[in-house]
């Protein structure tokens, strides 16, 4: 997936790949990640607490008998209002090694990105690591900020896997 | 369901031999087939060590087993194999496709030995003394001297059964002719030397059959019209001609020898044997030992057709598949299947609960019908749980089992005497887990009894008594199963393990701890052992034994003391081992404590509580002080309602000491399976795993370890 998505990101001319992404909401802000790094999606049901960990990480749930960690990715991003609600969603993740759940405040569609309707990513500060973002997706006046999902789990700061060492 | 019953207690019951058998038998089968695809993927010129090391791991294993349960011919033949590959491994020879060629036709042997055994058939097997010379040919050769290389270039040509080999329709003199077809019935032959160079090269031919097992018997015939450089001899044998005339080629050219078929009584019927074998090509060489396969009359002349492309492994499955073996009785299942049913009958019991839960309201007069039908649904998912985690679940005698046997064999075998204990045999322990852990075992019980007891006179000496203890236990500690290989030899020895290391070229400093020292040996291909036995000595156990543990997730620690013995423990993991637990509330949360290490617990006096610097508590239970240790705190639980405290204290006892936690209340006990929490997270604090409890809520077990530990900082 990284493969195909890379020209494209650098170049953003030729349509050489279509790639699927699901987007969900956080706050004000759009996000997508590769849809087929989604497993399923559920309602929110409070985890069980594990004890001296990031305020994230909201705990681990019981998914069919696996054992789930749960990130919240509103307070990953700081996001000023949290509310568990009807409406707040956890996507399960698939990932390469492990399966996780994030909250999201909602999930819209799945979008079909040409790589014509990427953007590369500017140079910002901000909370998010930058190799993180693989770019923005523009839809008329929608922004998509596009997250490689399989890194920013990953990333130690994210706290999900035990620091190499 | 009357099925699953009878069957779980039928199998409860026969705890006899040949159910280990039906393992090993699996696992040779396994081996087998990895090291025949390892081998044909084999690129000869550049072959690296990892695949060499896999193929001689494979040769190991089998070997292993092979002698563990007492099947001489597979041990001897697999050790010739095993030898063969060390040398290939260690770059002492270059390998070559006559090389692979053999190996390739051993294994074939060795399947077909080990379906003889299985069938219970013995003696039907394939002669493999041709191949044991073969392969011993390669090791001691080297490059192949002239005299060696006629058996290694006629190997192909040879390769008897199955190999991918056409007819070769020119061959038409009546003794070639029934190559191949033949070997595994018992034939007359007559053989007759001629043109030999002196009557010695003759006797050499007949001390072969005295020293290849199985080979057959020899018998000197005196007859008028033989020559005096001529020797002629009746012998009844299984082997094709080719495996003869390749035996004969160290002795003997083969223009010299000429092979004639003495007829038997039934040679009558040469066209109904014909067809018989044309109609079943698995019937072939080497497989005629397999059950079920038709013994054919290959008395008859060549009207035998070679099926010409005829791939090994296919024969010897068709061969197998044709038998009716007692196999059936068990079935293979991917773990993951199974992994996949008890998560699934996990989620019917929580749906059953909740179900169960909402009709409680319901009116028995109205709802009669659905009331029983619930009842029903709850005994069935309960059934249904409990056979369900039986399928993975299995003692650790299983497994102990198996050694007593193999100790006696090999103590007998190296000359000492050897006592054997086991501990904690009722512990469960995952299937999935018991099978990968049998072969690292077996590989440190041969080694403590070949490198660790010492010879009995030696013990004596050293004050020791006559016979040497081998300990093997397991129990559960602190979230893990621990299994440990005790013996009470002459442990090991530093400097011969450094000096070793270097001679190896391995960069170690006289620096290094024991603990260090001690895991030196886990390097491929490292021993220390002087002779190479086949028992072991090649060093490779320890690589594999630390390759597969480290495979599962565990750890290997060794404990040694030069001239008292040494101590092996194998640390896992609980993936899905149940526990008991008892479940203790703190706040509003539920943790789990492994009943095991709970020793009491009581309602605490206020009075009975007396504090260190302000902050570290002790309590007094009857004459002892003990570490509290509150879980409120560790866990740093929310409390809503302030007016309630921590008032529970339970004495939990681990490595050897004890603490007590302080809790709200105790809410029961019951069986939990035990979930890991590193697959999908990491590893928490004081936490050892998790668990699903009967609402479908997650509740952490509590590694009572690393608490005990803790209270020591």
């Amino acid at each position: 997936m990284k493969d195909s998505e890379k020209p494209a990101n650098e170049k953003g001319d030729a349509d050489i790949a279509v790639s699927e992404y699901l987007t969900f909401r956080l706050g004000q802000e759009e996000y997508g990640i590769d849809i087929l790094k989604v497993q399923e999606i559920r309602g929110y049901e409070s985890p069980t607490r594990i004890a001296n960990v990031p305020a994230f990480i909201k705990g681990v749930i019981n998914l069919r008998g696996t054992i789930v960690p749960i990130v919240d990715m509103r307070l990953k991003f700081n996001c000023p209002k949290v509310d568990y609600d009807a409406f707040t969603v956890v996507i399960i993740l698939n990932l390469q090694h492990r399966i996780v759940g994030i909250v999201v405040d909602s999930v819209s569609d799945v979008m079909s990105l040409g790589s014509g309707q990427m953007r590369a990513a500017p140079d910002i500060d901000s909370i998010i690591d930058a190799d993180s973002i693989v770019g923005l997706g523009s839809l008329e006046d929608r922004m998509l900020i596009l997250l490689d999902i399989e890194k920013l789990m990953s990333s130690p700061d994210m706290g999900l896997v035990t620091a190499a060492g | 369901m009357a099925d699953v019953h009878q069957e779980g207690s039928g199998s409860g019951a026969d705890f006899d031999l040949s159910q280990f058998y039906q393992i090993f038998f699996e696992e040779a089968g396994e081996n087998l087939d990895q090291m025949e695809q390892m081998l044909l993927n084999l690129n000869l010129e550049t072959a690296d060590d990892e695949e060499l090391n896999g193929i001689f791991r494979c040769a190991h294993s089998i070997k292993g087993g092979a002698a563990t349960f007492g099947f001489s011919d597979v041990a001897e033949l697999t050790h010739k194999m095993e030898s063969l590959l060390d040398k290939l491994r260690r770059h002492e020879l270059q390998p070559t496709s006559e090389m692979v060629d053999v190996l390739l036709e051993s294994a074939d042997a060795s399947r077909a030995l080990l379906a003889c055994h299985q069938s219970g058939t013995v003696g039907q097997g394939p002669a493999t003394g041709a191949l044991v010379q073969r392969i011993r040919s390669f090791v001691e050769g080297g490059t192949p001297s002239p005299n060696v290389a006629v058996p290694a270039v006629a190997a192909p040509a040879a390769a008897v059964v199955a190999s991918v080999q056409p007819v070769q329709a020119t061959v038409s003199t009546p003794e070639a002719a029934p190559t191949g077809s033949a070997s595994g019935v018992a034939r007359q032959l007559l053989i007759r030397l001629s043109k030999l160079d002196h009557a010695a090269q003759a006797d050499a031919i007949a001390e072969l059959f005295r020293d290849i097992p199985g080979l057959g018997e020899i018998k000197p015939v005196v007859a008028p019209d033989v020559a005096s450089d001529e020797r002629v001899f009746e012998v009844q044998t299984s082997s094709s001609n080719d495996d003869l005339l390749d035996l004969f080629a160290f002795h003997v050219s083969r223009e010299q020898v000429s092979i004639q078929e003495v007829t038997p009584v039934d040679a009558g019927a040469p066209a109904s044997a014909g067809a018989t074998v044309a109609v079943e090509p698995a019937a072939y060489g080497f497989f005629d030992g397999a059950p079920g396969a038709p013994q054919p009359h290959t008395a008859g002349p060549a009207t035998t057709v070679r099926p010409a492309d005829v791939v090994k492994g296919s024969v010897a499955k068709a061969a197998n598949a044709g038998a009716v073996q007692p196999e059936a009785a068990t079935i293979r299942v991917a773990i993951s299947k199974v992994d996949q049913l008890i998560n699934l009958v996990g989620e019917l019991v929580i749906t059953q609960a909740m179900l169960a839960q909402n009709s409680r309201a319901l009116d028995p007069a109205v709802y009669q019908q659905l009331l029983t039908g619930l009842s029903d649904l709850d005994r069935n998912t309960r059934d249904l749980q409990e056979s369900v985690m039986s399928i993975r679940m299995i003692p650790m005698s299983v497994v102990f089992s198996r050694f007593p046997r193999m100790l006696r064999d090999l103590a007998n075998k190296l000359g000492k005497k050897v006592e054997f204990v086991t501990q904690g045999e009722a512990t469960e322990l995952d299937k999935g887990l018991v099978e990968k852990i049998t072969d690292p075992l077996t590989h440190l019980v041969r080694n403590s009894c070949d490198h660790g007891i010492e010879l009995p006179a030696d013990r004596i000496k050293a004050g020791k008594p006559e016979a040497g203890t081998i300990t093997l236990s397991a129990a559960h500690q602190g979230g893990s199963i621990v299994i440990e290989v005790r013996d009470d030899g002459k442990g090991m020895s530093r400097e011969k393990i450094l000096a070793k290391a270097r001679e190896r070229g391995m960069d170690v400093s006289d620096q290094l701890t024991d603990s260090e020292v001690w895991q030196l040996i886990f390097a491929p291909g490292f021993s220390t052992a002087e002779v190479v036995t086949d028992v072991s000595g090649r060093g490779v156990g320890m690589d594999v034994v630390k390759r597969n543990i480290t495979a599962l997730n565990g750890t290997v620690d060794i404990e040694s003391a030069e001239g008292y013995g040494m101590c092996v423990s194998v640390r896992l993991p609980l993936t899905l081992a149940i526990m008991d637990g008892m479940s203790v509330g703190v706040g509003n949360e539920v943790y789990i404590l492994p009943l095991s290490s709970v020793v009491e617990s009581f309602q605490v006096r206020s009075d009975a509580v007396s504090t260190v610097g302000q902050d570290s508590q002790l309590v007094k239970v009857r004459d002892e002080f003990m570490p509290v240790i509150e879980l409120e705190k560790v866990f740093q639980v929310p409390r809503f309602d302030t007016d309630k405290t921590s008032d529970m204290m339970v004495v939990i006892e681990a490595d050897g000491s004890r603490v007590v936690l302080l809790v709200d209340e105790l809410l029961g006990q019951q069986q939990v399976v035990v979930k890991n929490l590193e697959s999908n997270y990491r590893k928490v604090p004081n936490v050892s795993g998790a668990t699903i409890l009967g609402d479908g809520k997650v509740a952490l077990i509590l590694d009572t370890g690393a608490l005990v530990r803790r209270s020591r900082h």
